[in-house]
């Protein structure tokens, strides 16, 4: 899990599959036989971005469900402090004043 | 339609194999592009769908577009055949697939900050729960003690209420007491020695004007039929139980009696002291005189 989120936090490129892609290209164009290393990484590319898909936190929701979530737990902290400052201040015997 | 291309997805293992495509044909790849566009187009409309669903689909056609575009290019060089227009269009998918990613990626990473807050959160609204309820039980402790002095307050209210509906003049007690006392009724007399006929005690009609002799009375009403007290009233007690004690005079025993005792039974004050004192002898034999008048 924190290897996957320091990998998240270098940045977009490290996602990109397109170098990958272009270097295969390239291989193929000149017939190099460095293709063959190039596949594999392709491959091991896509299997750790999924590994790192699959640990990665708070992303089993849509954005927009994710920030009701959070509206609606932001809402019931404020209301259970409205509620404790409530009881709080509540003055349950008022001595009368002389 | 989003998962023509899915279903189209080989092993990984198979995935990246450069064995040139034996009957790889043209039609396919057609298909694979246009599940592709019509997907692209549905993902949009599907705001709901989790970001992790959304960046494993992505994922996906990133995978089966990189395989296509190697295939078809392994093709073109394997068959010296030009594809115009194919591989740039399934490219141009590929690069925007892969931008897709990397923003979707960007999401998911602000979705991991925002969930760290939920933590935090979800923390602090347990946190507040715990005080809520810590306070409710305070509470709740609090209403029991309130509403058990409240009741006792008003118990005490009724009492006070009765004791000023019933209440007697403190001369008419002072009055009472005099007449109790001077009858030796609660305190022997200051002479008193064992063996003495005067008594220390109340007599029974005294007891039985009283409230514990109420109190007696309710339930055995008709076993108090045979009272002796009642048959002193009726006058049928025999004289052999109605001694006369000479050191009472009959002022004294007009005065054992409350002032309600003696208008009751109606009793006269020389034949009342009488049948007092035979009440007293009275208490012994009220058996034997009880299955007498049953005879």
């Amino acid at each position: 899990m924190a290897v996957a989120q320091a990998k998240l936090e270098k940045g977009g490129e490290d996602y990109s599959l397109l170098p990958l892609v272009h270097d295969i290209i390239k291989c193929m164009d000149k017939d190099s036989q460095d293709i063959h290393q190039e596949l594999p990484k392709l491959k091991t590319k896509i299997q750790e971005a999924r590994e790192q898909i699959s640990n990665m936190p708070g992303i089993d929701s849509s954005p927009l469900a994710q920030q009701q979530q959070l509206a609606t737990l932001r809402e019931q902290v404020r209301t259970k402090n409205q509620l404790l400052q409530k009881y709080k201040s509540l003055c349950m015997f008022d001595a009368p004043k002389a | 339609m989003v998962g023509c291309l899915l279903h189209r997805s080989p092993p990984m293992y198979t995935l990246l194999d450069m064995n040139p495509p034996v009957q790889t044909a043209k039609e396919e790849e057609i298909n694979v592009t246009s599940c592709l566009v019509q997907k692209l187009q549905g993902l949009n409309m599907a705001a709901e769908i989790s970001t992790k669903e959304q960046l494993l689909s992505v994922l996906d056609d990133l995978e089966v577009l990189s395989r296509e575009l190697i295939e078809m290019l392994a093709l073109a060089r394997g068959q010296k055949l030009p594809q115009p227009g194919e591989d740039t269009q399934i490219l141009e998918l590929l690069v925007q697939r892969d931008r897709e990613f990397q923003e979707l990626m960007e999401v998911a990473q602000q979705q991991g900050k925002v969930h760290q807050e939920m933590q935090l959160l979800e923390k602090e609204v347990e946190k507040r729960d715990s005080d809520i309820q810590q306070l409710q039980k305070q509470l709740k402790e609090a209403e029991h003690l309130l509403a058990t002095a409240v009741y006792q307050a008003k118990e005490k209210l009724k009492s006070i209420d009765r004791a000023r509906k019933g209440s007697i003049s403190s001369e008419e007690i002072i009055k009472y007491a005099h007449r109790i006392s001077a009858s030796n009724a609660v305190c022997a007399p200051l002479n008193w020695v064992p063996g003495d006929p005067r008594r220390p005690y109340p007599t029974d009609l005294e007891m039985r004007s009283g409230m514990l002799g109420h109190m007696a009375n309710l339930p055995t009403n008709g076993m108090n039929g045979h009272l002796p007290g009642d048959a002193l009233a009726a006058g049928r007690l025999p004289d052999v139980l109605t001694p006369h004690y000479p050191w009472q005079s009959s002022d004294v025993s007009v005065g054992m009696l409350p002032p309600q005792h003696g208008n009751d039974f109606g009793l006269e004050p020389p034949g009342h002291n009488k049948e007092n004192e035979d009440d007293v002898e009275a208490m012994s034999t009220d058996s034997s005189s009880s299955s007498s008048d049953s005879d």
